[in-house]
């Protein structure tokens, strides 16, 4: 019988997704558990997993198609069942390699080492060519490597045991060359299924405790992308999901917290540009959204049209933190940026009036526990928010490192969802390219956000009347006045100032 | 507080329960006139002289049988096996009868008695001296096991053997009886059953066993140092009574469990404790309990196999980051 493949719900806000790329040709052999098909989320590109075995008959969806969560993409069956034009499978060896290639690279991605070793197995089987050998070899080496995954299930089984059973694997067709786990470890780890599983009606790998926060928070553990070794969705996933998605939600918040591509594996691509015929303004370029920028600009409109925002400024002396800094510069690698200390004296600050670490939902306030500090980047053509945990607690020169390995791994985009998710307060400068001064929208549903205007020396009048020139920088609060009223977000503002311009006690 | 080693921490402790109690008195091979193979009786003979600390023959099941029979008559017998490995020759005694005569004899009498052994690798003694058999003993009801792993515990734990009512099996470490550490002075008995916890944490509990413990404090702090993983370490000590109470409050912290043993895999004192937590707190695991244990061999004989087979701190510190993530 064949069956469907349906766009499945890769993100938990996920409505529709593109597809990117096939990775497995019309008429290819597909195997449980091994990469199908490329497919861009709102959030991401991800690849998704076959969730059964057989010949990939039928590609409905072709690339660069668009289609909704639950719509037939592919169809998996038998070869027979391939409808007319279908092109013969099996027998042709270059489908085949091209399989077994892409296989081993993506085990070896995403599992660990033993499905990777069975996966160069299967290479090599697959390579000698004849479909049916193939079969054969691979139920070989899965029995082979059950068998052997059984008996290691013991700490330290004698690398010699393993070794037989796994070589035997290998050389029933002379094919694979597979070679015993190191044994020298320490606990034999368990097999890890490739992908977290989130298909219909396949089990969701998580852990216990992500369970059952999962269940009191409400959580929909088959939208989560797991962190954990083997795609296991463990407790931060979960955690960072109900920060992000608010605590208890049971349907999908309005406003969820900005995310970005998790693993993004190859570059966003911004669809081809389109002309329209020249109008009074000439030629229009017309660029379609990418994902991200769509899920930016759709947050955006929500948090300006709901949020009804104010903002304050004032202007920070930083003569003594540009001082500190030059200091913190001969002891410190990386040394702390103005910015990074402008993160710690809001996470300070923060602690000590915490409507301004909150958010207005639903008619509540909701006052969050952790002060975690996103801080725009602008990257990936959108702008990307990566989160500083528990900055509060973290040193200036804590937060200087923490701040460059995530703002990189955004730039590389390699940055996960859980790394871009549970914000309670964000912090926006464009003060590097010179802009003195500036309001920002609310990341919602989020209280404030601060921005950072450019430093820079300005004349200042001294205690004497004198006028002085004196390092300056200039900070906004705009705040959602549903949570945040004008002497919360003065007084909050004003203890950031007062931090800045006293920069030892951030350096503390 | 007074330094000292493990081995004249247990030797004070003799001292002192002998002097305030004339039933205690000693047995073993050599423990007299030679002092000890490890030197834990050094002195002994002289000062309580030939009744109270006597040589035995080369017997063990004979050795213990003797003290089962005493300690059921009223003394309170501290039996010397020269390693874990000879004790096997007594499990007879042990097993058949220290452990369950009180039980058998509804409670009419009782056997106070304490078997000291030292275990462990690392000497190149081979497979007749080496092992670690904790769990063997760990699995008989009606023993109580201690496995101290610092000279204040040794101290504390033994005079707590000694005096209590019920045969104990006290395992020590030949790789420790040389460690130095503090003890605190006229430190009374310590209780069975209340664990310690040596480094707290918040991201994974490590548990070690015997000097095990030893071993998982160490890797803490290189997996602190190195891999930003806060490890909290707790050393049991005492086997049965066992003080779940305390590994089940950290797991529910953390989150994620190591087990550290020298032992055997297979039936040892980390799978059952694996059993335990995932029967207890399966609800906050967010990683599988993960085991440390010697090799599944016989102790090699060999330098390098001898090292190779039992754990170091990079194990330690690959299972703990295997909660974490795939290595």
């Amino acid at each position: 019988m064949a069956s469907d493949v349906t766009m499945p719900r890769l993100s938990d806000s996920m409505e529709e997704g593109t597809v990117l790329k096939w990775l497995v040709d019309e008429g290819g052999e597909v195997k449980r558990g091994e990469p199908l098909v490329e497919i861009e989320t709102d959030k991401a590109n991800m690849t998704y997993d076959a969730d059964t075995d057989g010949t990939l008959i039928e590609v409905v969806a072709q690339e660069g198609d668009t289609l909704a969560i639950g719509e037939v993409i592919a169809r998996i069956g038998d070869p027979s069942e391939a409808s007319g034009n279908g092109k013969p499978s099996g027998g042709t060896e270059a489908p085949a390699e091209e399989e077994a290639d892409g296989g081993g690279e993506e085990a070896g991605e995403d599992a660990g080492d033993e499905e990777a070793e069975g996966a160069e197995a299967e290479a090599g089987a697959t390579a000698e060519g004849e479909a049916e050998a193939e079969g054969e070899a691979e139920d070989e080496a899965a029995a082979a490597a059950e068998k052997a995954d059984g008996d290691g299930a013991g700490d330290e089984e004698p690398a010699a045991a393993r070794g037989e059973a796994r070589g035997g694997a290998g050389g029933g067709d002379g094919g694979g060359e597979t070679q015993a786990g190191d044994g020298g470890g320490t606990a034999t780890r368990t097999r890890a299924p490739t992908g977290n599983g989130a298909g219909d009606g396949e089990r969701v790998k998580a852990s216990p405790v992500a369970r059952r926060m999962a269940r009191e928070l409400g959580v929909e553990l088959a939208r989560l992308e797991g962190s954990g070794p083997g795609g296991r969705i463990v407790k931060a996933d979960v955690q960072a999901a109900a920060e992000g998605d608010g605590a208890a939600a049971k349907e999908a918040p309005p406003a969820e917290e900005e995310r970005a591509p998790a693993e993004a594996r190859e570059e966003e691509r911004a669809p081809e540009p389109q002309r329209t015929e020249a109008g009074a303004k000439g030629e229009a370029e017309i660029q379609e959204l990418t994902r991200l920028q769509q899920t930016v600009s759709r947050r955006m409109a929500e948090s300006k049209a709901t949020a009804p925002d104010f903002s304050i400024s004032l202007t920070v002396d930083m003569t003594e933190a540009v001082e500190l800094r030059k200091r913190l510069k001969e002891v410190a690698d990386p040394a702390p940026s103005f910015n990074d200390m402008v993160v710690k004296a809001a996470a300070t600050a923060l602690t000590e009036h915490p409507r301004v670490n909150g958010a207005y939902r639903d008619g509540k306030f909701e006052l969050y526990e952790r002060v975690n500090i996103g801080v725009a980047v602008a990257a990936m053509d959108a702008l990307v928010v990566p989160t500083i945990f528990d900055a509060d607690q973290k040193s200036l020169g804590r937060i200087a490192r923490d701040a460059r390995a995530v703002i990189e791994k955004v730039r590389d985009k390699t940055v996960t969802p859980p790394e871009l998710s549970g914000g309670t307060f964000t912090v926006s400068n464009l003060g590097m390219f010179g802009i003195e001064h500036f309001t920002a929208i609310i990341n919602p549903p989020q209280a404030s956000i601060l921005t950072v205007g450019a430093l820079a020396k300005k004349p200042a009048v001294d205690d004497n009347g004198r006028i002085v020139a004196r390092d300056q920088m200039s900070l906004s609060l705009v705040c959602d006045h549903r949570i945040l009223y004008g002497a919360d977000g003065a007084q909050f503002l004003a203890r950031v100032k007062e931090l800045l311009e006293q920069p030892l006690s951030l350096a503390l | 507080m007074p330094t000292m080693r493990y081995r004249e921490a247990l030797n004070q402790a003799l001292r002192e329960e002998m002097e305030a109690d004339e039933t205690v008195f000693l047995m073993g091979e050599d423990i007299g006139v030679f002092q000890g193979a490890f030197k834990v009786t050094q002195g002994l003979l002289e000062e309580f002289g030939e009744k109270r600390v006597r040589d035995t023959p080369i017997s063990e099941n004979t050795i213990v049988g003797m003290g089962v029979g005493s300690a059921m008559i009223g003394l309170r017998p501290v039996v010397e096996l020269m390693t874990v490995n000879f004790s096997l020759l007594a499990m007879d005694q042990i097993v058949n009868h220290a452990a369950a005569i009180r039980y058998m004899f509804g409670g009419q009498v009782k056997v106070p008695l304490v078997v000291r052994m030292p275990q462990g690798a690392g000497h190149q003694l081979g497979p007749t001296h080496s092992h670690s058999f904790e769990a063997f003993y760990l699995h008989v009801p009606g023993l109580l096991v201690a496995v101290p792993s610092t000279p204040a515990d040794a101290k504390g734990l033994l005079k707590a053997a000694i005096k209590d009512d019920n045969p104990v099996i006290f395992i020590e470490h030949e790789t420790l009886y040389g460690q130095r550490g503090e003890v605190p002075e006229n430190g009374g008995p310590m209780r069975f059953g209340e664990a310690a916890i040596r480094r707290e944490g918040e991201d994974v509990t490590i548990i070690g066993i015997s000097r095990m413990a030893i071993t998982a404090q160490k890797a803490a702090e290189k997996l602190a140092e190195e891999h930003e993983i806060d490890a909290e370490v707790i050393d049991p000590r005492t086997l049965r009574p066992l003080d779940l109470d305390t590994i089940l409050e950290s797991v529910k912290k953390t989150n994620r469990a190591v087990i550290v043993e020298e032992g055997w895999p297979h039936g040892g004192v980390g799978a059952n404790l694996a059993a335990l937590i995932q029967e207890q707190a399966f609800d906050w695991l967010d990683a599988p309990v993960q085991r440390v244990t010697g090799a599944d061999v016989p102790m090699p004989y060999s330098k390098p196999l001898e090292q190779a087979a039992f754990p170091h701190e990079e194990h330690v510190i690959q299972a703990a980051i295997a909660t974490f993530r795939d290595i």
